[in-house]
């Protein structure tokens, strides 16, 4: 048997046995994650479908001030309540989500043919009161257009002079590209779990080895040091794989059982397939990288001390797209993370990958992985590898 | 047959540089047991480690069966059974099965495995603890493993770091008579050790190493006579120039 190949199955085989790491690591990211992820997707649904459509609640200050807007308002499915003593305050508190304020003027700016004065008090950073504040800034501008018109037909003019412009929207989302918005944190969880999924394994089968004085006499053998790093590399590539097939799998039963989602996601086999080529080079990135690390850290808990910052990585392409969206462009493929991040949006939203896409996505990741793997290979040549503990 | 030729070593310290090893020389015939005696610190694990290829040597070379351990490493390998100073054993395997993995990167078939493992348990006595997990077991249990772990592949030479540290008298005792054992089979054995009688007891060489410099070598015959001590104590301590390290 090749030695690459025996270290390999000694070191899957030392892990197996360790059945709570094990259990930790296989259940409870990639199982318990998506359920959870899916979860709070569903409560957030919920609770935007709710405030869609229930009747809104909005306290009003100086509603006798206007009382055909009021009683407009009432028609629209909007619960006028008495204004609170402290508006400003009731708003910063978050005890209100949005109050409307009609000005003491407003009757008399009214039959003056002014425009008449209403404020509306919210939060612009309060995410979950922008439905509501939406909703009564559409109604107003309705109410505002409508009277509008009917001014210009009593003095004889058509309503259509004061509308020069008429813009109308034609949505092209896909069901598909929605569900992208909505699982956002979906290629995160994903390239985090190919990127570490393997790290125990690796810090454990390197520096956990050399901690338990193991490494020196394996060493001795005449396995080369390289072939050694590699049946390693290898096991822990196997674990983060199947630790990303279990990701996908969970999330394909996710589906299966919640597809009142209102979501649609290709979660076929042939998908789940290609997002697992698709990770397959930062699994090797993460392994090699690992390894590096691991190799040249004194103990395991220097190489552990790593983790937070590596968890940071694949985080890092999400943000810097939040704040300086850009267009997918062909050098994105050869940018790690990034390449993921696009490539898994693209396959769940059924977009097509074209065939250089793919060139210089898969030859950048294997290529990096390669680098990775050839400079963790030169620390394992290091003398003090198996000395310093 | 296992060749040191004026071998020596330094190592980058934040204090400076040290040198652990500075000109080492001997030779460990066939059917003998060599011992290589030393206080602590006195560079033995260091040269060890450049017999089995672990470390190169800043200076000098070294020899097994005729193989450079520079360029042959892995040849050179082959020919040696390894006790390190680290004897490490994979605890969540059995003591079988960590026999077994080192026999397979010696590239051996099962069958021969099998059939070493239990030459090497009945030498050793280790029967009892053979299908046991390495979790839990002594000092004693698992430097027998170690070295049924070292000696699977059948070497000619076997390089063995202070082997009775942390053992009991009877483990001890069952040692000695294990590497006589080796020895009647025509090995090259070396044996490092700090204390003085058990390098007595058991080698037909001794290697004087203090300072990281050979300071006596032969018989312990030969030793009382270059010495002129009667007493083989008295020579180690003339030989190192101190008595630190004779009763640690």
């Amino acid at each position: 048997m090749n030695p690459l190949f025996v270290v390999m199955v000694k070191e899957l085989t030392d892990l197996l046995r360790d059945r709570r790491t094990l259990m930790v690591s296989l259940l409870m990211g990639p199982l318990l994650m998506p359920a959870l992820i899916l979860g709070i997707g569903y409560l957030a649904n919920n609770r935007i479908t709710s405030q869609l459509e229930k009747p809104l609640e909005v306290p009003v200050i100086g509603a006798s001030n206007a009382p055909n807007l009021i009683a407009w308002l009432q028609g629209q499915n909007i619960v006028v309540k008495p204004a609170p003593k402290d508006p400003d305050a009731a708003i910063r508190n978050q005890s209100q989500d949005v109050i409307l304020r009609i000005d003491a003027k407003f009757a008399e700016q009214w039959h003056a043919s002014l425009p008449a004065s209403v404020e509306i008090l919210h939060d612009s950073s309060r995410e979950d009161a922008q439905i509501p504040v939406q909703r009564l800034e559409t109604l107003l501008e309705n109410y505002g257009q409508g009277v509008g018109a009917l001014r210009l037909v009593a003095r004889g003019i058509s309503p259509t002079t004061a509308a020069p412009l008429r813009v109308s929207h034609r949505d092209l989302a896909t069901p598909e590209s929605r569900v992208g918005q909505a699982l956002a944190f979906l290629p995160y969880l994903l390239i985090l779990t190919g990127f570490l999924g393997g790290a125990y394994l690796v810090i454990d089968a390197t520096a956990g080895e050399r901690e338990r004085q193991s490494l020196e006499p394996l060493l001795a053998t005449p396995a080369a040091r390289a072939t050694i790093m590699s049946g390693k590399i290898a096991a822990a590539c196997a674990f983060g794989v199947t630790s990303l097939l279990l990701t996908l799998i969970a999330f394909k039963l996710s589906f299966v059982f919640a597809p009142s989602l209102g979501i649609k996601l290709d979660v076929s086999l042939w998908a789940i397939a290609r997002i697992l080529l698709v990770m397959l080079p930062i699994v090797l990135i993460g392994t090699c990288l690992l390894t590096f690390i691991a190799a040249g850290a004194k103990s395991v808990k220097e190489a552990q001390s790593y983790m937070s910052l590596l968890m940071l990585l694949p985080m890092l392409p999400t943000i810097i797209l939040m704040v300086n969206p850009v267009k997918n462009q062909l050098w994105m493929m050869a940018t790690p993370f990034l390449a993921q991040n696009q490539m898994i949006l693209k396959l769940v939203r059924s977009e097509n990958i074209s065939s250089s896409e793919w060139g210089v996505y898969l030859l950048a990741g294997f290529g990096l992985g390669a680098l990775l793997w050839w400079l963790a290979a030169r620390r394992y040549h290091d003398e003090s590898l198996a000395i310093s503990a | 047959m296992i060749e040191a030729i004026d071998l020596h070593k330094s190592f980058q310290s934040k204090t400076g540089l040290v040198k652990a090893v500075q000109g080492v020389s001997f030779t460990a015939r066939d059917g003998e047991i060599t011992g290589l005696l030393g206080p602590n610190g006195a560079g033995k694990t260091t040269t060890l480690r450049m017999l089995y290829t672990l470390m190169s040597p800043d200076a000098g070379s070294v020899r097994i069966d005729g193989f450079d351990a520079v360029r042959d490493a892995e040849t050179v390998r082959r020919h040696l059974g390894v006790l390190p100073d680290a004897r490490g054993v994979y605890k969540r395997l059995t003591a079988r099965e960590n026999i077994a993995y080192f026999g397979r990167l010696h590239g051996m078939s099962e069958a021969d495995i099998a059939r070493r493992t239990n030459e090497l348990s009945a030498a050793m006595g280790m029967e009892d603890v053979l299908d046991r997990r390495a979790e839990g077991f002594s000092q004693g249990q698992r430097t027998k493993t170690a070295i049924a772990r070292a000696l699977v592949h059948d070497p000619k030479n076997v390089i063995l770091d202070e082997p009775t540290n942390g053992l009991d008298v009877m483990t001890t005792r069952g040692l000695r008579e294990f590497l006589h054992q080796l020895r009647g089979e025509g090995r090259c054995v070396i044996f490092s050790s700090h204390i003085m009688q058990e390098v007595a007891a058991l080698c037909d060489r001794i290697v004087v190493i203090a300072q990281g410099r050979v300071m006596a070598a032969g018989t312990p015959d030969e030793l009382r006579a270059h010495t002129g001590e009667a007493n083989l104590e008295d020579a180690f301590v003339k030989a190192i120039g101190s008595e630190e390290g004779l009763h640690a």
